[in-house]
């Protein structure tokens, strides 16, 4: 049960704070005027991959170690999408001084490296107890 | 059934007792962050305030009356503010005696307006008589600054087509500044030729930041060199002397640097004494479970004697398993204090309103071998007393206790 909580609550943890984040206490640039900025789509893009992985957290706590580890390979995917989203793929405004470029940037990156770590180990930990099993 | 070398001892010691090696690395883990994190904190802040010192340039500021807080304000914290004189206070210092170099600056604070349409600190310069914001920008901007154009602050939010949006006017900008962990960063430069035009964009939005009267001779800050021989102190006596008024306000931003220096100095000194009292608590934590976990080995160690291990064999196994732990949790610690100090250092310099200035990458990597360095003689320390014990002549007599 431990190691099954060890697998999983990372990712369900982590994938909340990644989809709340941008909406809440690492929030981004309004929407004036219609104008919608880099930030505005990234912090969609975090709630979408946050969810996902939130609920692949969740279903990996009803499953096999070796489908787990596979959920999981999954967590590292969405989370290295979490990193990639903000300095990549779509960015945030340009401004250093801009709460989006300060503190939804750093926050987002710092959750991705945490989630894709922490899965790594997971799967680490569940393909070593199925061979062992074996 | 793996086969267990004495090279892999160590390791696999460590992984048959998860929680006891769990403890100690976090135990390690905690101390490296404050150790590293600690020292990198308080190397970035050194690099804020010597970065402060080289761009501060004048010996003697002359401000309006009651304004020397904001002006300091502006030379640290970054907070913009807009002061200006109503008289000629140029021609009125010019016949000052001790007076080496003198200059007049402009400053003006934007509105904070949309989403990208900052709040910054404009400061107009004289390109004339200028010695304090011209050879800093000439070290990274060759041309000479037109009227209408800005040099912008490394913080400021440059737009794709080269320009930003002050007063819902596009200034072309000319260069981006390199970070000086200043509240230069959060400023854009002009001459004050394009000032009167900054006015007249402010005063169509209906926020004139001067007066229109004042808009081509507003002076905010006489900034001032005193010749060799002169004191700042002295000089500011000789300018109320020779302009005849009384109430002017001077700021010295030598002894703002000092006082800033003072407050940080103590701020990490305190910093210092917490981190040897927490690291000292932590050396003891791992001491107690070292010497409780010897004592619980006793009969392991016994049994490696019999098999043939000499002490000098258990002692290396003892040191590589404490250097083991240390690493692992140096590793960790560090990973976790570069991740909650690295990609955050704005919101950090932001926060301590303090001259911050993210240090280099060779620094932080001479810090990341110091604190592994920390982390892997902490773990040696922890386990020196066990190592000594299992080293000394009586030995057998010692495993023998545990029979």
């Amino acid at each position: 049960m431990t190691r099954k909580l060890f697998a999983t609550l990372p990712a369900i943890v982590l994938g909340a704070l990644i989809a709340i984040a941008p909406q809440t206490f690492a929030y981004v640039c309004k929407v004036e005027d219609g104008m919608k900025m880099a930030c505005h789509y990234t912090a969609q893009a975090a709630l979408g991959l946050g969810v996902v992985i939130a609920l692949l957290g969740i279903l990996g706590l009803f499953v096999a170690p070796q489908v787990r580890a596979g959920l999981n390979i999954a967590v590292i995917l969405n989370a290295a999408l979490v990193v990639a989203v903000p300095t990549v793929l779509i960015g945030v405004c340009k401004g250093a001084m801009m709460h989006c470029h300060m503190v939804t940037l750093p926050t987002l990156i710092v959750l991705g490296v945490l989630s894709v770590v922490l899965a790594a180990i997971a799967v680490w930990f569940d393909i070593r107890d199925t061979k062992t099993a074996r | 059934m793996p086969r267990i070398t004495l090279g892999r001892l160590p390791f696999e010691n460590l992984r048959r007792k998860p929680f006891r090696t769990a403890a100690l690395v976090i135990v390690v883990t905690m101390l490296t962050v404050a150790f590293y994190g600690g020292a990198l904190l308080a190397t970035n802040l050194k690099t804020g305030l010597n970065s402060m010192q080289e761009r501060m340039g004048a010996d003697l500021m002359v401000v309006p009356q009651n304004t020397g807080s904001k002006a300091e304000a502006l030379l640290t914290s970054g907070t913009s503010s807009t002061f200006y004189f109503t008289n000629d206070i140029v021609k009125l210092v010019a016949g000052a005696d001790g007076i080496g170099q003198a200059t007049s600056q402009t400053y003006i604070s934007s509105l904070a307006a949309a989403c990208c349409d900052e709040k910054v600190q404009i400061i107009g310069f004289d390109p004339a008589t200028d010695f304090v914001i011209e050879p800093w920008i000439t070290s990274q901007y060759d041309g000479t600054l037109k009227d209408g154009e800005v040099v912008a602050g490394a913080n400021i939010n440059v737009s794709e087509n080269g320009a930003i949006r002050l007063y819902n006017h596009d200034f072309p900008v000319a260069a981006q500044l390199a970070a000086t962990g200043t509240s230069l960063d959060n400023s854009v430069f002009v001459n004050e030729n394009t000032i009167p035009a900054v006015v007249s964009y402010s005063a169509k939005v209906g926020h004139a930041a001067i007066p229109q009267e004042y808009a081509d001779k507003a002076v905010s800050a006489v900034l001032i060199k005193t010749a060799d021989g002169y004191d700042a102190h002295t000089v500011a006596g000789n300018i109320a002397k020779a302009s005849g008024i009384s109430t002017l306000g001077y700021v010295y931003p030598g002894g703002v640097t000092a006082s800033t220096r003072a407050s940080l100095n103590a701020l990490v000194g305190y910093a210092g004494l917490f981190l040897a009292v927490f690291w000292t608590m932590g050396l003891v934590v791992l001491f107690a479970v070292f010497a409780s976990s010897m004592n619980e080995r006793k009969r392991e160690f016994a049994a490696y004697r019999i098999m043939g291990a000499t002490r000098g064999m258990l002692v290396g196994l003892i040191v590589r398993e404490s250097a083991t732990i240390g690493l692992i949790g140096g590793v960790i610690g560090i990973a976790a204090a570069s991740l909650a100090i690295l990609p955050f250092n704005t919101l950090i310099g932001k926060q301590l309103q303090l001259p911050y200035l993210q240090t280099g990458i060779v620094t932080v990597l001479a810090l990341v071998v110091a604190g592994l360095a920390f982390a892997v003689a902490t773990g040696l320390i922890a386990s020196i007393a066990t190592a000594v014990k299992l080293s000394a002549p009586e030995t057998y007599l010692t495993l023998r206790e545990g029979e």
